[in-house]
């Protein structure tokens, strides 16, 4: 197989947890709290069915042909070209997604901290690093997940801790005051980003062990609802209506921490996490787009594209859009539809299809490994 | 050969990378050298309606040895210096004021923004954008309206701080009068009752023999305009609404006694209870304050259990004093709600709330208040019977 | 490692090579031909000759004549001080030469009979003779036999055992490793009696000869471990491995890494730990450093007194030392990020100090930074090399003079200079010396990324170590194991110290046949009912 390194099902949702939320936490609040007002810590919740169809999706092609990913099962199941072009199709959304992802943090860290530095240095320093991670295989990723994931979850109930002394929450009220309509509302951008789940099913090929992928998958999705709803109430209960007027809320809720007037301009650690964050975030994406690409053209080695690949997505990431207001309008407004198609209709599609021809692996010792697991998987 | 080839590869990579960011340059660095910190801001609107921004900077060597008290640098004498500039817009006045200063203005730790009265009357939202918007500022910088132009209050040399900002900072951080920052200024002006108040700082002394600040009373804005102006009792009347209260003293004459008796509020705690019957819009305010005896000039014995309970008594009609003064003045005469009331029907009568939303400055003023205050006396302070007396003249009853 | 054997020039046959390329243009030496696999002829004259041109001007290497009864002729060999010449006298020699004229004279006669020596060896070819002389055994050749023996008395002026200077412990063993393999492994010997600790020999190097043992238990050990451990040192064809250092240099799974893959110790106890661990030991004669594999990152921050202390209290040192290993590596970077970009994240009083004694300062904090901390480093260095004496003499100048008079002369600011000071304070915490020289050397690009890019630079620089230490393995083992691969059986001896009685389990990776290292709820509690 393309991929030597196997990861467990707990260093999986260790990857996945910082590719939905990375982006999320500093954006969501915004965005939701735009439509949602002072429900904005609902939408979420409404939002995370999308987490839950992305990995029922997932698994379920997964049960059906269990060491392939998408590139490769859609060939099997509509066709040898039908699938090459669904995979094209795919291809490029993963790598206009990683693009805009490394633009989204581009533009964060020249808009924060370093505003004279060149957009190409900040994008290229991190693609570069993402593709030695990259390189190093999904084994690395994942080690390297597992000590970043952490710390930077530490470090973030820190920031949430310190920023209790200046929480009001009467902000939250009045809940509901115009109906569900406008949490709705919000969480249709939020599931964009929990569509993003859709990314195991380029993982669930390569797991020691894939009887516990469903429970971890569930898990994790329940910890980026806990995770964007504490952030949404977080910032709703020290900014209130002013939320959406902030282009990274968390960033100035940070901003704002003063605690002994020594403790004071938590923003630096905020760009810790977010940095930690979306290099897993890239590299995953990074990650999936190259092995796509490799599995696409039949390569027998995805390694020595990644840093061509790399050089490739942060030109595509430099020119995605012209400014922030721009990015901003894609990830409100377009991403959700276009994330609603590649990562539910298609693979709904295949997967009632694969269903309606009753497919599955081709090989013998696949489908053995499959039945086994479909088998116990049903006796649970 | 190959070797020599990996070994080549493995010697330029870092060296590539190296180069790359040394030649590249170092596009965002400053040298501290190079910073002129500025620790207050001050806005003013002059004569031809161009906004003036007042700065106060720290001359940091002269700051440090005035602290150290050594080192041969004592010359240049004077901590802070003060520059400002008129312009159409206060970035405007800021890139001009960068044209004199000879080190990168750098307001990151700014400490308090000082708002003239002149610019407060006028309309302060197109001023305080600057403040959200431009990413240096901090919104922990604490807001004042200045009786005067704030280029004076910056060259004020306090006796006890090293700048009349640091001043201004401490005054805020006690909690004696109002204190307000940046990012609750900003909440204030977004929510949906637009009114916002301010305290009001005052210079002690003329000018040149000025020697330090004065936190005096509050400014009280109207959709951004400033309309009015509180005094001191009616300021802490407006504080013990909003539950801002920290540190009071409250002096009570107890009846048939000559002397007072101060207490100390230790910890006081404010609900607004809104109510709504037909077209009767109530505010029930409940005022819950735990006081100590600090001083006692009468003959009363505190160790009393009868005497404590009439002077509670007459500690909740002196809260309850002040509560009304303020509410005369905010409720009756200014009519623009810096009490939270809007904000507390909203939470519980949202649709109520929607219909008088456009017209609630008016339907604020006719809002009934009710004050129910409760205040207990734990504490006798550290004597019990007044100390300074003979023990026969203490009063027993 | 894979591409290593593939199309490798053995030494020999590379050696061979430059030989006949040197003979054609005829002014190089030749080495002496002498077939040294070749047996030991039956002519004692003959062997003679061999010896004398084996060790052709070799001037301490003796050759005593003497005759076994007064009627063999035999010949002794031995290296001047490397064997007991008082032991030879009166064991060998003396018995020898007095012996019956009469008697048989065959070696096995002569070794069971006449020399009273427990450690004798029959060696019948001259390349066995001659790895015999070399370690230090006399050789005793016969006249008319085809084989000598060699005698193993062997012995050596050699240190004795002390308190290792590089790791001290105030609690703990003070014995440390010597530069005899001999008395290494019996060190480890007198901790580990079990029959089921293993010593395998091997050896290397084309002229030294020198002894590597790979220590290990049996059934706690992971085999596959030692298999490759044992062919990593197989693979060496060099003239020489002097130091375990070279050594570890050969074996190491990734040598362009900082970090180091092997632990080395000079303390008997931390290498009978490990082996109780289920490690595996490599002694090298000549050196008192043991290499102990597999290494993680997180063993290269254990102190043995971690556990020779209370575990609270180990627990808490732990902390402090991952603490001062993040200050070691980060401290000037942040300082320089700080200073240079985020001046709005200093508290605003500590911002005005610095500001100050900045005030009269010419350099750039970064070069600031850099020049410091380059300076640093030189007086380390130069307090280390030079003798003890003189030593402390320039720890003294270059502390107190240099620091003070370029402070007070403006050149350096005196928060660098704290910068500095707590930074190598801080370096010193870190237990091996290989892995604080790995932190000392990364704080370098990390300066030079803070100066770049600020915070931002010090983010990405933690990202790319944490990215390359994910990617290293040693002997198969994760290099972050057990924080990555996550096993919580291993964490309880990384995020604090577990007391003993809850260290049931080995730590990790081996031990799927031998997991228990002891018997369930040993806590001890106080004895109740009692007043």
């Amino acid at each position: 197989m393309i991929e030597n390194g196997r990861i467990s099902v707990l260093q999986m949702a260790i990857l996945v947890y910082p590719t939905i939320i990375a982006t999320a936490i500093l954006l969501l609040p915004a965005i939701t709290g735009d439509q949602a007002k002072q429900d904005m810590w609902l939408s979420p919740i409404w939002a995370s069915a999308a987490g839950f169809l992305a990995v029922f999706l997932a698994i379920r092609l997964n049960n059906r042909f269990p060491d392939m990913t998408i590139i490769q099962y859609s060939e099997v199941i509509v066709g040898k070209f039908l699938g090459k072009a669904i995979g094209l199709l795919f291809i490029l959304f993963l790598a206009h997604n990683c693009g805009v992802t490394l633009r989204e943090y581009g533009e964060f860290v020249k808009g924060n901290f370093l505003e004279d530095t060149p957009l190409a240095v900040i994008i290229g320093s991190m693609i570069f690093i993402c593709a030695l991670a990259v390189r190093g295989g999904i084994e690395v990723m994942a080690r390297s997940a597992q000590v970043f994931v952490p710390v930077v979850t530490v470090l973030f109930i820190v920031v949430l801790l310190l920023l209790i002394p200046d929480i009001t929450p009467g902000n939250v009220q009045p809940v509901f005051k115009d109906g569900i309509m406008p949490s709705l509302k919000g969480a249709t951008v939020a599931a964009g980003w929990f569509l993003e789940f859709f990314v195991i099913a380029f993982m669930l090929p390569f797991l020691r062990n894939r009887k516990k992928s469903a429970k971890w998958s569930i898990i994790t999705v329940v910890a980026v609802i806990i995770t964007m709803v504490v952030t949404n109430l977080v910032t709703l209960f020290i900014f209130g209506a002013l939320t959406p007027t902030f282009t990274y809320p968390v960033m100035e809720a940070a901003r704002y921490i003063s605690i002994a007037e020594f403790i004071q301009h938590m923003e630096s650690v905020v760009m810790a996490i977010w940095v930690g964050g979306i290099f897993i975030k890239i590299s995953v994406l990074l990650y999936i787009t190259v092995l796509s690409t490799a599995q696409w053209v039949r390569l027998s080695d995805y390694r020595p594209i990644v840093f061509p690949y790399a050089f490739i997505i942060g030109v595509l990431g430099h020119w995605s859009a012209e400014n922030v207001q721009e990015l901003e309008k894609f990830l409100k407004e377009t991403f959700p539809i276009y994330a609603l198609l590649f990562l539910a209709l298609l693979p709904t599609m295949l997967l009632v299809t694969a269903a309606a021809r009753g497919l599955r692996s081709q090989n013998t010792d696949n489908r053995t490994s499959s039945d086994a697991s479909a088998g116990k998987d049903r006796s649970k | 050969m190959r070797r020599l080839m990996v070994m080549k590869k493995w010697l330029i990579t870092p060296v590539a990378i190296l180069l790359m960011l040394l030649l590249a340059g170092c596009w965002d660095r400053t040298e501290i050298n190079d910073l002129a910190i500025i620790v207050g801001l001050g806005l003013h609107e002059t004569e031809d309606e161009e906004v003036q921004l007042s700065v106060q900077i720290v001359n940091p060597s002269s700051m440090a040895s005035g602290q150290s008290g050594n080192s041969g640098q004592q010359g240049t004498g004077q901590l802070t210096t003060m520059e400002k500039e008129v312009g159409k817009t206060t970035f405007d006045a800021r890139s001009k004021l960068q044209e004199k200063v000879s080190r990168e203005l750098f307001s990151g730790h700014n400490r308090v923004v000082f708002i003239s009265e002149k610019l407060a009357e006028k309309g302060i939202r197109d001023h305080i954008d600057f403040l959200a918007r431009y990413t240096r500022p901090r919104l922990r910088s604490y807001v004042y309206v200045t009786k005067g132009v704030p280029a004076d209050f910056f060259k004020v040399m306090p006796d006890l701080e090293s700048s009349s900002a640091e001043t201004a900072r401490e005054l805020a951080d006690l909690r004696i009068g109002m204190s307000v920052e940046v990012k609750e200024l900003l909440q204030m002006t977004a929510d949906a009752s637009e009114n916002a108040a301010l305290p009001i700082i005052t210079i002690e002394g003329e000018p040149p023999h000025s020697y330090g600040l004065r936190v005096q009373g509050a400014a009280v804005f109207k959709h951004g305009k400033m309309v009015g102006q509180l005094d001191d009792s009616a300021t802490r009347g407006v504080m013990w609404i909003r539950d801002e209260i920290e540190e009071a003293t409250i002096m009570v004459q107890p009846e048939g006694e000559t002397g007072y008796i101060s207490f100390l509020v230790l910890d006081a705690t404010t609900k607004l209870v809104p109510e709504i019957k037909g077209d009767n819009w109530t505010m029930t305010v409940q005022i819950n304050a735990i006081d100590d005896a600090v001083e006692n000039h009468t003959t009363l014995d505190l160790m009393k259990p009868d005497t404590i309970k009439r002077l509670e008594k007459q500690l909740e009609e002196k809260v309850e004093q002040r509560i009304h003064i303020a509410l005369e003045q905010v409720q009756k005469d200014m009519k623009a709600d810096i009490l939270g009331f809007g904000e507390s029907f909203d939470s519980k009568y949202p649709d109520k709330w929607e219909a008088v939303k456009d017209n609630w400055d008016e339907k604020f003023s006719e809002v009934t208040v009710n004050i129910e205050s409760d205040v207990e006396i734990k504490r006798p302070g550290r004597s019990t019977s007044p100390p300074a007396l003979p023990e026969d003249e203490v009063t027993n009853e | 490692m894979k591409n290593g054997q593939k199309g490798r020039l053995p030494l020999k046959r590379r050696r061979l090579k430059q030989q006949k390329a040197k003979q054609a243009d005829k002014t190089a030496k030749l080495e002496p031909s002498v077939d040294s696999k070749a047996p030991l002829s039956d002519s004692l004259r003959a062997n003679e000759n061999t010896f004398r041109s084996i060790y052709d001007n070799s001037s301490d290497v003796i050759f005593r004549p003497f005759y076994i009864g007064e009627q063999v002729k035999a010949l002794l060999i031995y290296i001047e001080g490397l064997s007991n010449i008082e032991e030879i006298d009166d064991s060998v020699l003396s018995p020898l030469i007095k012996s019956k004229a009469d008697g048989d004279t065959t070696v096995d006669t002569l070794i069971n009979k006449k020399v009273a020596v427990s450690d004798v060896k029959k060696v019948t070819t001259f390349s066995d003779s001659v790895k015999e002389i070399a370690s230090g055994s006399p050789v005793i050749i016969v006249d008319q036999q085809t084989s000598g023996f060699a005698l193993g008395l062997s012995k050596w002026e050699n240190r004795s055992v002390e308190e290792p200077q590089a790791e001290m412990v105030v609690r703990g063993p003070r014995e440390g490793f010597v530069e005899t393999i001999g008395v290494n492994t019996s060190l480890i010997r007198r901790r580990i009696r079990s029959p089921k600790l293993k010593m395998k020999a091997m050896e290397a190097g084309e002229y030294t000869k020198t002894a590597i043992k790979i220590a290990y238990i049996d059934g706690v050990a992971d085999q596959s471990v030692i298999k490759e451990a044992a062919s990593r040192i197989n693979r060496i064809d060099v003239d020489g491995i002097l130091d375990s250092g070279v050594l570890e240099e050969y074996i190491e799974d990734h040598p362009q890494s900082p970090f180091p893959q092997v632990l080395s110790t000079e303390r008997p106890d931390i290498v009978s730990a490990n082996l109780l661990e289920g490690r595996v030991a490599i002694l090298v004669d000549g050196s008192p450093f043991v290499l102990i594999v597999p290494a993680t990152f997180y063993s290269l921050l254990q102190s043995s007194e971690d556990y020779y202390g209370r575990f609270l209290i180990g627990t808490s040192i732990r902390w402090l030392r991952y603490f001062f290993l993040l200050i070691s590596l980060f401290l000037p970077s942040l300082y320089v990020a700080l200073l240079t970009y985020h001046q709005e994240m200093v508290p605003t009083t500590l911002l005005f100090s610095i500001a100050a004694s900045r005030a009269q300062v010419p350099f750039p904090a970064l070069i600031e930074a850099l020049m410091m901390e380059i300076t640093f480093e030189a007086l380390r260095e130069a307090g280390l090399r030079l003798p003890k004496q003189v030593g402390s003499a320039v720890s003294i100048v270059g502390a107190l003079v240099i620091g003070e008079a370029a402070v007070s002369a403006g050149i350096v600011s005196a928060p660098m200079v704290i910068v500095v000071a707590l930074t190598g304070v801080a370096s010193f915490t870190i237990p091996r010396y290989s892995a604080s020289a790995a932190v000392r050397m990364l704080r370098f690009p990390m300066i030079f990324l803070a100066g770049t890019l600020g915070l931002l630079g010090i983010m990405l620089g933690i990202i790319g170590i944490i990215v390359h230490m994910a990617t290293i393995r040693s002997f198969g083992e994760p290099y972050l194991s057990p924080m990555a691969p996550m096993k919580w059986r291993g964490m309880k001896d990384v995020l604090i110290r577990a007391p003993w009685w809850k260290l049931n389990t080995r730590p990790r990776f081996t031990g799927e046949t031998n997991d228990y290292r002891q018997a369930d709820n040993q806590k001890p509690s106080p004895i109740r009912g009692k007043d």
